[in-house]
């Protein structure tokens, strides 16, 4: 079983690092990335407690949405995906993307106090 | 000159004569009554009051003209009476006590159905005509065989020194009905409470039934202050109020004390004066709040600002307003829920406090609401709101924030770089794939 469970890891890995367009696997590190920082946020609100509860929320919300917007970001650049985002061309997707940052972080920025 | 002098006080006696709150109109079962009750109506005279006698059936008799009352205070000394003349009834005194008019009822154990009714509105019950409160143990040596002449203990007085006066005085004698309060109505004091050896009952008659009132819950004396500060004093015996009772020295039958004289006179002149608004008179004057450190109110307190609070209280003293002196009066800054309770601190009459404001936002009161027996209900409300921090008001850049701010700069930064990267590759990947 454990054997098992390792050829499907080993599978999936070779199959992701040779099929997925380099494209996307930045967007996966980029989300990687995000996704550690939001942890160790978490982890320091657990630790210090919630006082600038604002701050906390905003820092946090801005982890969470760089994260939500990269997968969309993620999903309209497949390949794949191309059939159902068909109205929606490559630099459409990239210009969406950026628009919803700027709106996100002005928001985090006046939140954050 | 002289004449103009004379004119002069002459004006100023007709003033004295209407002064507000002291028109009196006496209502009297016959003409003897001012002769036998003459101390107690000099007294009242004395202290200001302007008294019109009239006999209970006179035919003249208005306690209303044109809309407005004539009358500040009722006296009624007719405990008799079966109807009353002119317009007065009822419904026309409870009127009376309804737009604020005191009035101040004695009866005697031939009470007629008028008092009886009027007993009943206020929340006071007499007992039935011919009755009588009869005390086998308390009766005075005076007494001719029924003891019913009772000798009523100062200790039995209700704790209002400001409505009975002083509990240090002689035993009053009493001769009358007994009453029973309504026991659902807060507002009806027991001033007086017979002994818990008396009861009520006819004094001629077999008792085949229980008596209305038995002990300590036979009241002699009661009153009412109305929740519009109307007030009511009811008491069982108009005997009580006569030079007779007033001069009467007081020794209890089987070998009690002797008394000179009875304790009488002061407390009818304690319940008069109290009934008439001459003594526990309560008002609000100027009210003020405004941040610790200035003078004027600004448009709309802040959560958690220090805000000094004054109210200024005057109390009436032989007919002037004079500084009120207590320390438990309260101030509560309430949104349907009282937040702040605290006691304010007198100084001349103003009493003020200083508290911090609550950390919740909405629209408040300050309310004074001081209820004391013997007092006018005082009641002030000064509506404030208060909003919560400006946008710009709050704390910024704490230090336990900062890997807050650090990780939304990441995120920019974080975004930034891959704008740059993603874009970059874009043409690689085509060629790889080519």
């Amino acid at each position: 079983m454990p054997e098992k469970l390792a050829n499907v890891i080993v599978k999936f890995y070779d199959e992701y690092m040779q099929s997925t367009p380099k494209k996307l696997k930045i967007i996966d590190a980029y989300l990687v990335y995000v996704l550690i920082t939001g942890i160790v946020q978490f982890a320091y609100c657990c630790l210090v407690g919630t006082f600038p509860f604002n701050s906390f929320l905003s820092g946090f919300i801005s982890t969470v949405g760089s994260f939500i917007l990269a997968v969309c970001l993620r999903l309209q650049s497949n390949p794949q995906n191309k059939l159902e985002f068909s109205g929606i061309s490559p630099e459409r997707s990239f210009a969406d993307f950026i628009f919803a940052h700027v709106i996100l972080h002005l928001v985090v920025i006046n939140f954050i106090g | 000159m002289a004449f103009k002098l004379t004119g002069f006080f002459a004006l100023l006696s007709l003033c004295v004569a209407t002064l507000p709150g002291k028109r009196t109109l006496v209502l009297v079962d016959n003409w003897s009554i001012r002769e036998t009750h003459s101390v107690f109506f000099r007294s009242l005279r004395d202290i200001g009051y302007d008294l019109t006698f009239k006999t209970a059936d006179d035919a003249t008799l208005a306690l209303v003209k044109y809309g407005e009352f004539l009358y500040d205070n009722l006296v009624l000394f007719s405990p008799s009476v079966e109807e009353f003349g002119g317009s007065i009834d009822v419904s026309a005194i409870t009127n009376f006590i309804d737009g604020g008019g005191n009035v101040l009822i004695a009866a005697s154990s031939s009470i007629g159905d008028p008092m009886r009714e009027i007993a009943t509105e206020c929340g006071v019950e007499f007992d039935e005509e011919n009755s009588a409160v009869i005390d086998h143990l308390n009766y005075d040596v005076k007494d001719e065989g029924k003891h019913t002449l009772i000798v009523a203990d100062p200790e039995n007085l209700m704790k209002a020194s400001m409505i009975v006066g002083d509990k240090n005085t002689s035993p009053f004698l009493f001769r009358g009905v007994g009453m029973v309060s309504d026991p659902d109505n807060p507002l009806v004091l027991s001033l007086l409470r017979a002994s818990s050896t008396a009861y009520s009952y006819k004094p001629n008659e077999k008792i085949d039934e229980f008596p209305m009132a038995v002990g300590s819950s036979t009241l002699l004396v009661a009153a009412l202050q109305a929740r519009n500060n109307a007030r009511v004093v009811f008491v069982g015996s108009l005997d009580f109020f006569s030079d007779e009772f007033f001069q009467a020295s007081v020794q209890k039958a089987n070998g009690g004390k002797k008394f000179d004289k009875s304790g009488n006179e002061a407390l009818a002149l304690s319940l008069a004066r109290w009934a008439f608004k001459n003594k526990g008179v309560l008002r609000v004057g100027k009210v003020a709040h405004h941040l610790k450190g200035e003078k004027e109110p600004p448009q709309a307190y802040t959560v958690m600002q220090q805000v000094d609070y004054s109210i200024v209280i005057e109390e009436l003293n032989n007919d002037k307003w004079t500084p009120f002196k207590a320390d438990d009066v309260q101030l509560e800054f309430v949104r349907i829920d009282p937040f702040v309770r605290t006691t304010l601190t007198p100084k001349d009459g103003i009493f003020r406090t200083s508290f911090k404001l609550p950390d919740v936002y909405g629209v408040y009161q300050f309310k004074v609401d001081y209820n004391r027996v013997g007092f006018t209900r005082l009641y002030s409300a000064t509506q404030v709101s208060v909003r919560p921090l400006e946008h710009t008001q709050y704390e910024r850049f704490i230090l336990s924030a900062y890997p807050y701010y650090a990780s939304a700069f990441s995120m920019m930064a974080g975004v930034f770089l891959l704008s740059l990267v993603f874009l970059h590759y874009k043409e690689d990947i085509k060629d790889k794939k080519e």
